[in-house]
């Protein structure tokens, strides 16, 4: 049977031929691309880990973390809690972290909630364990408020319009509304008293800084600085208070060292660090017995050590309201010294 | 009408032409396979990951255009809005059909009322400004510290966005890929979130004005620390290090730094109203070095105690003296 064959117009045998055309340059293109990898790719195939989200918390310390948190009526759970380690508190705070990290952090437990009945507003907690009451100090301390008022809860905790701080023990708290009202200042307070009670207490010691005098102290200036205390590497746990004198402002800061010799050997290392910043080592017969005194243009440091103490006065802005605080830290610490023959750890209940 | 409808195939012909097709399909999908490699090209020794996300600074803007627009006030979408007319619209930096990317501060699940985020009305401006300009598109990501979902949703930028019509990006896995930056000692190897910008024409960087614990300021340049994945924190340590290679990363068409409420103390967290303070500034700029060197001000502190602005300065990421790229100066409250 003979074949028949169709008849194609050119249009038609035109528009064949230009797709096929295309085809035919499509592959070329898909045949070229096959062997030009996204460099991408290739670096991923070599082995860089995309890492992931913040590690879980094992069950058991889960647990442990949710038992904090109370249940208090018009506090409306919005999430789990969750909780961080030292390796990962960084996946939840960023760098504020490193603030925490310095002062011993342990971990730390958050829960955030709905609060109230209408116009709910969001309350989040968070619990650090810093590992023992002194740290819990130095965290508090190191972010306080100027100017918010102290409050009756623990002995160290005050609030701000929207949130409440405080510290119990090795904790420290912070329950933290995004809006301000007495009607919520007063659940917060609630929430507060009733995670208190899940908190283990633990007998408070006289702090260190119930040394430092009251007289033309702020008392919201109290800090206990973790690590590298003005910039020094290792000048580590202590005491500041700022003061405000007739002769000018000054700050005044106490340590308290496990070996007389330890103590020694941090007032060198700061000695030495003043030298290097330029200060000069000046004279004046006001002086406390064995403090030394530095001078930079119109700011004057002074350091002392007797036994275990290490204490002094930093960046005086006169000579004479440097002169002043150092003689009433010396006397006072010479009566401790001679009370109790050593300081005391803790820092419950410092001013 | 069909030419061919009129001749009969008969039954030879068509068991042939269908014995053709089979064998031709047949033979395709062997070729395939035969060709198919589930394990996917081998790694080759040296291959460089992607070295950047690109340069997207407006390249025509009309000579003698302000590049940088500070405002005053207390209505973040007025100060937006004035503060872009004084740009010259957004249309200056937006064209028609543009797929643009706009990259918040979105890292904590904290609500807008503390400052630690962008704040919402701000996102919510200039989406819409990139919409009336004419945009195809317009995303909204960042890689939040917190876990991604609550912290679009807690903030407001995930309502802000969907109000406006932007889509919100998340920051899944597969978006990540390795970045080597060019010289840079720390981006290398890093997954970055390069899936956010495929087919992406402009970006926008939309910033809060934060104290930050490590690097004493978290503004524009911070923010873009936002693009990386991975175990990022590890460069806490070298924190000025890391944002002055963020600021050769990305070439952002505008900066949008938010200062009308600035976090003052206790930063990049915050948590109380204590920390915050009403400091009535927003700043339009092109340039992210410009703007930061606004917003140290505005933080009560000076370019010294911000060392990496001048670390990007000399990087060629912009000019921390930001008078020189002669600022308008507008007042929206009189």
């Amino acid at each position: 049977m003979p074949r028949r064959k169709a008849k194609v117009g050119p249009i038609q045998k035109f528009c064949s031929y230009a797709i096929l055309a295309t085809l035919g340059l499509i592959f070329v293109w898909l045949l070229f691309q096959q062997f030009r990898f996204n460099p991408a790719v290739l670096a991923a195939l070599q082995g860089v880990q995309l890492k992931g989200r913040p590690q879980a918390a094992s069950g058991e310390s889960t647990a442990a973390a949710a038992a904090l948190f109370p249940e208090v009526p018009g506090f409306s759970p919005l999430a789990p809690v969750q909780s961080f380690g030292p390796d990962n508190l960084s996946d939840k705070i960023d760098g504020k972290a490193e603030l925490y990290l310095s002062a011993g952090f342990a971990r730390m437990s958050c829960r955030s909630f709905n609060v109230g009945d209408t116009d709910q507003a969001f309350v989040e907690v968070f619990v650090y364990d810093m590992g023992s009451a002194s740290n819990a100090y130095a965290v508090f301390s190191g972010q306080r408020r100027p100017g918010s008022p102290s409050i009756s809860l623990t002995a160290n905790a005050y609030a701000t319009p929207n949130a409440l701080f405080f510290t119990q023990g090795k904790f420290y708290v912070e329950i933290v509304a995004d809006r301000a009202s007495e009607a919520l200042a007063n659940s917060l307070q609630a929430y507060a008293k009733a995670l208190l009670a899940q908190i283990p207490s633990e007998p408070g010691a006289t702090g260190q800084a119930g040394l430092f005098p009251k007289e033309g102290l702020a008392p919201d200036t109290v800090r206990l600085s973790a690590a590298d205390t003005f910039g020094l590497e290792g000048f580590n746990n202590v005491f500041t208070g700022e003061y405000t004198l007739k002769d000018g402002t000054v700050t005044a800061f106490l340590a308290e060292r496990d070996t007389p010799e330890q103590a020694d050997g941090e007032a060198r290392k700061y000695r030495e660090f003043l030298t290097a910043n330029g200060y000069e080592k000046i004279q004046s017969p006001a002086a406390p017995a064995g403090a030394e005194i530095f001078k930079l243009d119109n700011s004057f440091e002074i350091i002392m050590v007797q036994g275990r103490t290490l204490a002094g006065v930093h960046d005086a802005s006169s000579l004479e309201a440097a002169l002043d605080l150092a003689a009433i830290l010396s006397s006072r610490f010479k009566v401790q010294n001679s009370k109790y023959g050593a300081g005391s750890d803790g820092a419950d209940g410092a001013p | 009408m069909n030419r061919g409808t009129d001749q009969k195939v008969n039954r030879r012909d068509f068991l042939k032409r269908l014995g053709y097709a089979s064998a031709l399909a047949l033979g395709a999908c062997g070729l395939g396979l035969a060709l198919y490699d589930p394990r996917g090209p081998a790694p080759l020794d040296q291959t460089k990951a992607l070295t950047g996300l690109g340069d997207f600074t407006a390249k025509n803007l009309a000579p003698g255009q302000a590049k940088m627009a500070i405002v005053q006030g207390t209505d973040r979408t007025v100060m937006f809005e004035q503060g872009l007319k004084a740009l010259g619209g957004m249309t200056s930096f937006i064209q028609e059909g543009d797929r643009v990317l706009i990259k918040v501060n979105a890292a904590f699940a904290s609500p807008p009322s503390l400052g630690a985020t962008t704040h919402p009305e701000v996102l919510a401006a200039v989406a819409r400004a990139c919409f009336n300009a004419g945009a195809a598109q317009v995303l909204v990501t960042d890689n939040p510290i917190n876990d991604p979902d609550s912290c679009f949703a807690i903030t407001g930028l995930a309502a802000a966005a969907h109000h406006t019509g932007a889509r919100i990006i998340m920051p899944a896995a597969s978006l990540f890929s390795p970045v080597s930056l060019p010289g840079g000692k720390l981006i290398q190897n890093w997954p970055v979130l390069v899936g956010a910008f495929p087919g992406v024409t402009k970006v926008i960087v939309v910033s809060p004005v934060k104290d930050h614990q490590r690097a004493n300021a978290s503004m524009t340049l911070k923010n873009l620390y936002g693009f990386l994945g991975g175990r990022r924190n590890v460069f806490h340590q070298d924190i000025n290090g890391i944002i002055t290679e963020l600021s050769q990363l990305l070439r952002p068409t505008l900066c949008v730094l938010d200062g009308t409420v600035s976090m003052i103390t206790n930063g990049p967290t915050g948590g109380s109203l204590a920390d915050l303070k009403e400091t009535g500034t927003m700043v339009l700029s092109t340039d992210p070095v410009a703007a930061d060197a606004l917003g140290v001000e505005l933080l009560g502190r000076t370019l010294a105690d911000v060392p990496y602005l001048a670390m990007a300065q000399a990087a060629g990421a912009g000019q921390a003296d930001y008078r020189l790229l002669k600022p308008v100066r507008l007042n929206t409250t009189i």
